[in-house]
């Protein structure tokens, strides 16, 4: 497979690291693996890649489940080389490169830090960029920051082609001067990050559609792909005029019509069948178990991965109307963040006339949100215990949702696989 | 007899609210309710004039750059030194805090003229301090500050206090202002590290702000998710620590 020897005995110590982990139930060992190749052989990324990379893809909110979206339309080549469970930073891109074929196309989801050091390694075709915005502020850079880190890179790599969503400023920052950019209208809930212009520090001018900057001229670029959303349905519209119904995609709500108008530009420009492509992407059913429905102890859960405001925002959304009671698990290990004031962020008082019982490591400081975002709710250590007492509604329901940040939300997958396991 | 409705400026949340300081907006329209006082909450964005009348301003926390654009406009607009100077209270979190002083680092970290309404200046510490933060209320604190304050700070600010300005609180674990002291008072001025946010999770410092604009003194009123949530960090941070 041509690679050099380092690389080829760096990946072996790896896998066999990675089975070690398995073995001793740490999960699925991509990231230790990683690690352990990485040391051995530093350029195994860049080694590995060979110039069959096509794709990477970043984004604060969203790249799982676009990725996922993308790697489903690119099949329709053939294989396709691609991380089953988000792990995103340089020990899982090359954990997910080495196991594949040598001239099998990659599709990577990348995390927003380390997207410049696998850009520089992978050479990709195309570089997918969804959104920035806070998110576990204890430890990643600040979001301006993360942008200019990206902008410099894009000047470093004038070859590669940017998928950008232009409503958001910050993305557009960052992609601006990028010699080839396809401008999406992806759509931007949430504009709290973005208030200012990233270059110049005005406060940005926003409209229904719009935005602009009155300090340095700055605006939103002319976006070629629309996203448009009608009464819950999804339609996305090609520079060249024609529509691609998304009513049919099962990963649900705006944001994911989203995602799927970002990931069918790219497929646009890696030449590929546009109406082949949505079909493709409507099989996605649960993407590294979000939305999925498990049994947690007593109770019938639907996932929702909440990490962070914006990702909040859309998620309200896609939950059944009050007064459906909704669980809601906040944890603040390092992968949740330390620092949970973003809970502060999330316009909670969207769940008024609904009971949210508060679970998670965090649950007292959900608690005193709810307090005042006058939501009733109780605090329950365990919610899916036989005797935890919930409210009555709660247990009418036959499928009942359960927000969680990352970390709670990993633990409750293990724990419905376990329990089904018996 | 007419009810007084107390007045609230938030400065520039669109600019400063990065670690949930919207929170403390929140926090203050809530304890006031408990309270039986009526306020009338005006957010203030950047260009617009910031109201002098007003008897309670808050400034949240932010990214440096947003920092900068805030002290310019502030500055520029003179309201809020306006207001200081006939007596209103302010509470500034974080960055807010920094650029209330004379003077504080850019994001390159280059000093920054600050709005001036308190004497203290800001140059930064040789390591970002991110963490809880615990801390016992100073000598100095206000009378109805008895607490421990409890939250988490996120900064890099190393902050000096000038004559006639003396610390909020002494650290009991975390960073604070980089010398063993926490934030700092001046009048009814009051700036501090603690976001979490700062008056959710220390009600003391709201009823505080609250008792300054009413001249009342205001009944403790405890919450249970409130207590439950202080004890919970606090032991925490004792295990930690």
């Amino acid at each position: 497979m041509g690679l050099k020897m380092r690389t080829r005995f760096a990946i072996s110590v790896g896998r066999a690291a990675a089975a070690a982990s398995r073995l001793a139930g740490r999960g699925e060992g991509m990231v230790v693996g990683g690690k352990v190749t990485l040391k051995l052989a530093p350029r195994a990324i860049a080694d590995l890649a060979n110039d069959r990379v096509a794709v990477l893809i970043s984004a604060t909110n969203g790249k799982t489940s676009t990725t996922r979206l993308l790697a489903n339309a690119v099949e329709q080549l053939g294989p396709v080389l691609t991380a089953q469970t988000g792990a995103n930073m340089t020990s899982g891109v090359v954990t997910t490169l080495a196991n594949g074929g040598a001239d099998t196309i990659a599709v990577l989801e990348v995390d927003e830090a380390y997207l410049p050091m696998v850009t520089a390694d992978t050479n990709p075709r195309v570089i997918l960029l969804g959104n920035l915005s806070r998110d576990q502020l204890d430890r990643m850079n600040e979001v301006a920051m993360t942008a200019r880190k990206w902008r410099k890179m894009l000047a470093e790599h004038p070859e590669v082609t940017v998928v950008a969503n232009a409503d958001d400023p910050i993305v557009t920052f960052a992609a601006e001067q990028a010699p080839k950019v396809i401008w999406v209208a992806g759509g931007q809930v949430w504009t709290a990050d973005s208030a200012v212009c990233p270059d110049c520090g005005t406060l940005l001018t926003r409209d229904d559609v719009s935005w602009h900057c009155t300090g340095c001229g700055r605006s939103r670029p002319e976006p070629t792909w629309f996203l448009e959303w009608t009464d819950g349905v999804g339609t996305a519209v090609s520079p060249a005029g024609e529509r691609f119904d998304l009513s049919g995609l099962k990963l649900p709500g705006r944001f994911n019509a989203s995602n799927a108008t970002m990931a069918l530009a790219v497929c646009g420009q890696l030449g590929l069948n546009l109406t082949e492509s949505v079909d493709r992407m409507c099989h996605v059913e649960a993407v590294s178990g979000r939305y999925a429905v498990v049994d947690v102890g007593s109770l019938r859960i639907r996932l929702l991965l909440a990490k962070n405001p914006a990702g909040w925002t859309e998620l309200v959304d896609v939950m059944p109307p009050a007064p459906a009671p909704v669980i809601v698990t906040i944890n603040s290990n390092a992968a949740d963040g330390r620092d949970p004031s973003w809970l502060w962020d999330v316009p909670f008082e969207q769940l008024r006339g609904r009971t949210v019982i508060a679970t998670g490591d965090r649950r007292r400081d959900l608690a005193v949100r709810l307090l005042h975002a006058e939501v009733d709710h109780v605090v329950i250590a365990d919610p899916y215990a036989p005797n935890a007492p919930l409210p009555p509604a709660a247990r009418d329901l036959d499928i009942i949702d359960n927000a969680a940040t990352y970390t709670g939300f990993h633990t409750l997958r293990t724990r419905a696989a376990r329990e089904a396991g018996k | 007899m007419t009810e007084s409705v107390v007045r609230i400026v938030s400065i520039y949340p669109t600019l400063l609210g990065t670690y949930g300081d919207g929170g403390n907006v929140l926090a203050l329209r809530h304890r006031a309710r408990l309270h039986g006082i009526t306020v009338d909450i005006h957010e203030v964005i950047p260009g617009d004039p910031v109201p002098t009348d007003a008897d309670l301003y808050v400034i949240g926390g932010g990214e440096d750059t947003a920092q900068v654009a805030a002290a310019n406009a502030l500055r520029a607009d003179r309201g809020l030194v306006t207001a200081v100077d006939r007596g209103a209270s302010v509470l500034a979190i974080c960055a807010g805090y920094q650029l209330i002083g004379t003077e504080f680092p850019d994001a390159v970290g280059q000093p920054a003229p600050g709005v001036g309404i308190i004497d203290i200046r800001t140059d930064r510490l040789a390591q970002r301090a991110v963490g809880e933060l615990v801390a016992r209320p100073s000598r100095f604190a206000p009378p109805g500050l008895t607490d421990f304050f409890s939250g988490y700070e996120n900064h890099a600010g190393a902050t000096h206090l000038g004559p006639g300005v003396q610390p909020l609180a002494m650290v009991e674990a975390g960073i604070g202002n980089g010398d063993g002291s926490e934030g700092a008072v001046a009048g009814r001025v009051l700036g501090t590290y603690l976001h979490g946010p700062c008056l959710a999770r220390n009600p003391q410092i709201a009823d505080q702000l609250l008792s300054w604009v009413t001249n009342r003194t205001l009944a403790p009123i405890v919450e249970e998710e409130v207590v439950a949530l202080r004890a919970e960090r606090i032991d925490y941070v004792a295990r930690n620590s």
